[in-house]
């Protein structure tokens, strides 16, 4: 009962961007929903009990390969940004088998060259992806009947897309996938010894989780327009732990509120740019220590106070 | 016709350790098989090496004459043998049903493809109801299997195995854990699930009383090979396996 508050809140939330005005303010709300689903996306692998660094890469793919096939093959937008998440997705699914008999620390290891390995395709094949020049010309996006020139449209397809993600993952979590994870975290051996094919679980994991960071891609590279390997490093990892860290990994609505709350501060602190990541480091150790389950258990405990 | 479990020339080797040398046995349809020996015998072992836990250094595992040596644990249970563990394995912050239908749910779903190209698995109530009953758990479907003592917690175990409806239950050390009178309703209950639910059991156990008790025929290993196979009262009589066991205190009751 008490998410239904939360979510109304978020919904009002959404909301202020129009009261507010201004593009720069259109922007910030944009890119949060461009986060949200990638903070969702690497929710879904901590669910399944892996910390995966890959997810900026799988990101990029999705925003790379939606713009040059949209650019080089003519593809309509919405088709390329599906092929560029597919893409993203079936990579996944590929290097699965590999990856995912491999855990904790390795994994996280792993996963990590994976990512620089993807975003070093991207600075080196110059001919394909541009480079650190960058990818220009990148068409706004569209549907027949309908454009997307403006940030504020923009924010409405990633509201979308987010509230979509969001919606899909709760589903997960009730149903018998819900179940089936957590009997994997719970007790593997038995898990496995009453059928469940542990391993194949954790690739359709990553796969659906690669393949929600390329929509998030594609959502961000007919808005942005112009693409370079670094907006895929490590770094963006680096922010979505925090946001999943800070807004909470036990539930879903944790990192939408993460994202929320994380993706302004750096503007909000544009003043003490020089202490932002110092900024960062102790508010992590701060939720780390005193608020392990994150913001949501802040704000649902003084909902139950109330 | 094949036997039901076939096991050739089982080995495993840890490094330069040969845990199981050269084990061969068969079990029938219909029959309570136990392995037994010393500490460290490689009971175990053996049994980790045909539920699939380990992969065979040497040597096939057969059931019903397919092949299924080097398998995956969870290939293997959906192949239709159970297993149960030597110390509790079940789901605790959850209730004793949730526990029976997770059995269900993890071996119906076993897989992304199996989740998405299959029906909901709707677990029959009363299947679930009758096997609660079965293992003696029908009045506490709603507790939390971890808050239930000991005993009926291994009881659970064996309930979420039977779920299966396996051809062929492998028991690790049934009784470890429980007391004599637990001991004596455990020695029932697995001559009760072959001649009620017609499973075949392959049992490890150190508890004399219970194989003796329970099992047609006995296989006792020591050092990892194969001392003697027979009926109980053959094992007994055998004189390398008195000779296996001098020196410790096991009663042959």
């Amino acid at each position: 009962m008490r998410t239904r508050y939360i979510l109304l809140l978020i919904a009002a939330l959404a909301l202020l961007p129009w009261l507010v005005g201004g593009r720069y303010v259109f922007h910030l709300a944009t890119m949060i929903t461009i986060m949200i689903p990638m903070a969702l996306s690497m929710n879904l692998m901590l669910k399944i009990g892996q910390l995966s660094i890959a997810q900026p890469a799988f990101m990029g793919i999705g925003a790379y390969g939606s713009a040059l096939l949209t650019i080089r093959l003519g593809f309509p937008p919405a088709l390329a940004m599906l092929s560029g998440a597919l893409i993203a997705g079936a990579l996944a699914a590929l290097v699965g088998p590999l990856f995912l008999r491999i855990k904790g620390v390795y994994f996280v290891l792993l996963t990590y060259a994976f990512g620089e390995i993807i975003n070093l395709v991207f600075q080196e094949w110059t001919s394909l992806f541009g480079g650190n020049n960058g990818l220009y010309g990148i068409p706004k996006f569209s549907v027949p009947g309908l454009r997307l020139t403006q940030p504020q449209h923009y924010f409405v397809f990633g509201l979308l897309l987010s509230a979509l993600v969001y919606w899909c993952m709760r589903r997960v979590e009730r149903s018998d996938i819900g179940a089936i994870f957590q009997s994997l975290n719970e007790d593997e051996m038995l898990s496995r010894a009453l059928g469940s094919n542990a391993l194949s679980w954790r690739i359709g994991t990553f796969a659906a989780s690669a393949f929600i960071a390329g929509l998030s891609g594609g959502l961000y590279a007919f808005y942005i327009g112009f693409l370079s390997p670094e907006a895929f490093g490590f770094m963006l990892s680096v922010d979505l732990i925090v946001i999943n860290a800070i807004g909470g990994v036990g539930t879903v609505l944790g990192p939408v509120l993460g994202a929320i709350f994380i993706v302004p501060l750096p503007e909000i602190l544009r003043e003490a740019r020089e202490y932002q990541l110092l900024i960062y480091g102790v508010c992590l150790v701060v939720f780390l220590i005193f608020f392990r389950q994150g913001l949501i258990a802040i704000v649902q405990r003084r909902k139950a106070d109330a | 016709m094949p036997e039901l479990l076939e096991v050739r020339g089982l080995t495993k080797r840890f490094g330069g350790l040969t845990a199981v040398s050269k084990v061969s046995f068969s079990v029938s349809d219909g029959e309570i098989f136990g392995i037994i020996g010393p500490n460290g015998a490689g009971k175990t072992t053996l049994f980790n090496v045909i539920a699939g836990h380990y992969r065979p250094t040497g040597g096939t595992v057969a059931l019903g004459g397919h092949d299924i040596s080097g398998h995956s644990s969870d290939e293997i249970a959906r192949r239709g043998i159970a297993r149960t563990f030597q110390a509790v394995h079940v789901f605790g912050t959850h209730t004793v049903r949730e526990n029976l239908r997770r059995a269900e749910v993890l071996r119906l779903r076993n897989s992304p493809r199996a989740y998405f190209s299959s029906r909901k698995a709707a677990v029959e109530a009363d299947r679930l109801g009758r096997v609660a009953g079965f293992v003696g758990l029908g009045d506490v479907l709603g507790l939390p299997a971890g808050g239930l003592a000991y005993g009926l917690q291994k009881m659970l175990g064996i309930g979420m195995a039977i779920m299966a409806a396996p051809r062929l239950l492998l028991m690790d050390e049934p009784a470890a854990g429980l007391n004599s009178s637990e001991k004596k309703e455990a020695g029932l209950l697995i001559r009760r699930l072959r001649d009620e639910l017609g499973i075949t059991i392959l049992l490890v156990e150190h508890d004399m009383p219970l194989v003796m008790g329970t099992c047609d025929r006995i296989l006792v290993v020591n050092r990892g090979e194969p001392l003697a196979l027979g009926t109980p009262a053959q094992v007994k009589a055998d004189a390398s396996v008195i000779d296996a066991y001098l020196g410790e205190d096991y009663d042959f009751a």
